[in-house]
């Protein structure tokens, strides 16, 4: 027999490294020949999007296309240090560190500016498409590549460092009081499962996500993000053990170590909330680790709601379920 | 040492290989196609996948010998970086990559399945990348792309059916 439950589960997360830990990334920002603008950041990329998400975050400072940046990044000779891409911080942290160099470069340019265009103050500058203009006489202007070759025969460069640290403070170990993390993610999942009760085989058959981001930089990454989430959170539910004993993993293989394919994931409805939050970039949050966790709970919630029955550890494979069934399972 | 002839993306080889060399070893190693990826080098990933006469295998699994005679289509034989099959467009714009490693076999996947169907459903896509596994993206945005392309490649079809 096929039984089907509904489960949900909620989670919030604190992002950053948390309690008191200094939290750091440093951006520098640098004017290029050709009237490029080049972002140095020690932030990894391993496919979350990272290096997309800084150009966005440098270019909307400056009124740029993306086109434009030139990313520098995973090169320690060259990059100042933007801590690791880990809990979930890149967005956040060095977005932030960026966002803030960007508007400190931008005072930079603007003072060349000054010079360069023969005014009196920096007041009423504005930039966009790669030339800096006076916003009340929009004739009076110049260009990134005319401040770049300017500097050039002077033998100067325009450049800004900056850093952002994030605000944490740590628990006090008696009272367990404090704000170990700042900011915080939310989600909320829901999923529908079927169990066949004769087999004990769990089919994920709906997932709905909610998922809070603050401001959705790239609502196709975070998507992304989501989708890959609720992906490993299943896995985890239902098919993955490394079988650890005497601290030898066994499952060692993709044979033995099962992972979901294409087959094994329902559609995903993803629900973007956006709600942002008043100290990340354009109130950023991240979200890399968050989406990962109410799927769990939710899957098992769907279980214990189809057959009645707890899995108490994970993963629930159908031989715990069927055991779990046969010895007070309601069917 | 023996002899073996074959094409790759087109092109005729005539090649000397110790016996037990493997397909993805001649293709990576000695050809320099470097785009299809070992992962599990047992043939549970796919991450080795490429296109045998018509068909998806795991060169991983193959010796090169089993390919003697034979068409095989590498990820470099689908498109260029700057004239791009219409599969590889649509999974850039459907933001479908994501680490990457799992994508030229994706991507070889969906060519077989859409020179074969041109009208795959959801359930299709998700049937004929069910050999390629992907750690990052939960596969959604990978079948949103390939049904994408599928509507792209139909369209481009008629249209060059109508010019005749
Ligand atoms: S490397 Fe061939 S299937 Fe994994
Ligand atoms: S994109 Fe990373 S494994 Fe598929």
């Amino acid at each position: 027999m096929k039984k089907r439950g509904k489960g949900i589960a909620v989670s919030f997360y604190g992002t950053g490294y948390g309690n008191g830990f200094p939290d750091v990334s440093t951006a520098t920002i640098r004017l290029e020949d050709e009237g490029k603008i080049s972002i140095s950041v020690g932030a990894t990329e391993v496919g979350q999007g990272a290096k997309t998400v800084l150009s966005q975050i440098g270019s909307e400072v400056l009124g740029i296309e993306i086109e434009d940046i030139v990313l520098i990044n995973e090169d320690t000779s060259k990059t100042p240090d933007s801590g690791t891409a880990a809990a979930s911080r890149q967005t956040y942290n060095t977005g932030n560190a960026v966002k803030i160099a960007m508007e400190s470069f931008r005072k930079k340019l603007f003072e060349e500016s000054k010079e360069l265009l023969g005014l009196n103050t920096s007041i009423g500058l504005e930039t966009k498409n790669k030339e800096v203009y006076l916003k009340m006489f929009p004739q009076k202007k110049t260009t990134f590549k005319e401040i770049a070759q300017k500097l050039k025969k002077q033998k100067r460069r325009l450049e800004a460092t900056e850093s952002f640290t994030a605000q944490t403070t740590e628990m006090d170990p008696e009272t367990g009081q404090g704000a170990p993390y700042w900011p915080y993610t939310f989600n909320c999942y829901g999923v529908e499962v079927e169990v066949d009760t004769e087999t004990g085989k769990v089919d994920i058959i709906r997932a709905l996500c909610a998922q809070d981001v603050g401001r959705a930089m790239n609502p196709t990454m975070i998507e992304g993000q989501i989708d890959g989430g609720f992906a490993m959170g299943a896995g985890y539910a239902l098919f993955e053990d490394l079988g650890l004993k005497e601290g030898r993993i066994k499952n060692n293989k993709f044979s033995k170590y099962i992972i979901p394919t294409a087959l094994d994931l329902p559609e995903i409805e993803k629900f973007i909330i956006e709600d942002p939050e008043s100290t990340g970039p354009f109130g950023a949050k991240g979200i890399g680790e968050p989406v990962m966790i109410p799927v769990a709970p939710a899957i098992l919630n769907a279980i214990y709601n189809a057959v009645g029955v707890r899995i108490l550890e994970l993963p629930a494979t159908p031989e715990k379920i069927l055991q779990a069934i046969k010895s007070y399972g309601k069917v | 040492m023996i002899n073996i002839k074959l094409n790759v993306n087109g092109k005729d080889y005539d090649l000397e290989i110790e016996e037990d060399l493997r397909l993805i070893d001649l293709l990576r190693d000695r050809l320099g196609f470097t785009g299809t990826k070992e992962g599990c080098g047992e043939g549970e990933c796919g991450a080795c996948t490429v296109i045998l006469e018509g068909k998806t295998v795991n060169s991983c699994l193959l010796l090169a010998i089993q390919a003697h005679g034979k068409e095989i289509t590498t990820i470099e034989g689908i498109g260029k970086e700057d004239d791009l099959h219409p599969i590889q467009e649509s999974f850039l714009e459907n933001g479908a990559v994501q680490c990457g490693y799992c994508i030229p076999g994706m991507v070889l996947s969906a060519k077989a399945l859409l020179d074969k169907n041109k009208n795959p459903t959801r359930k299709d896509i998700r049937e004929a990348i069910s050999g390629n596994l992907c750690r990052c993206t939960g596969y959604e945005k990978i079948v949103d792309s390939i049904e994408k392309a599928s509507k792209i490649l139909q369209q481009r079809g008629s249209e060059s059916h109508e010019q005749l």
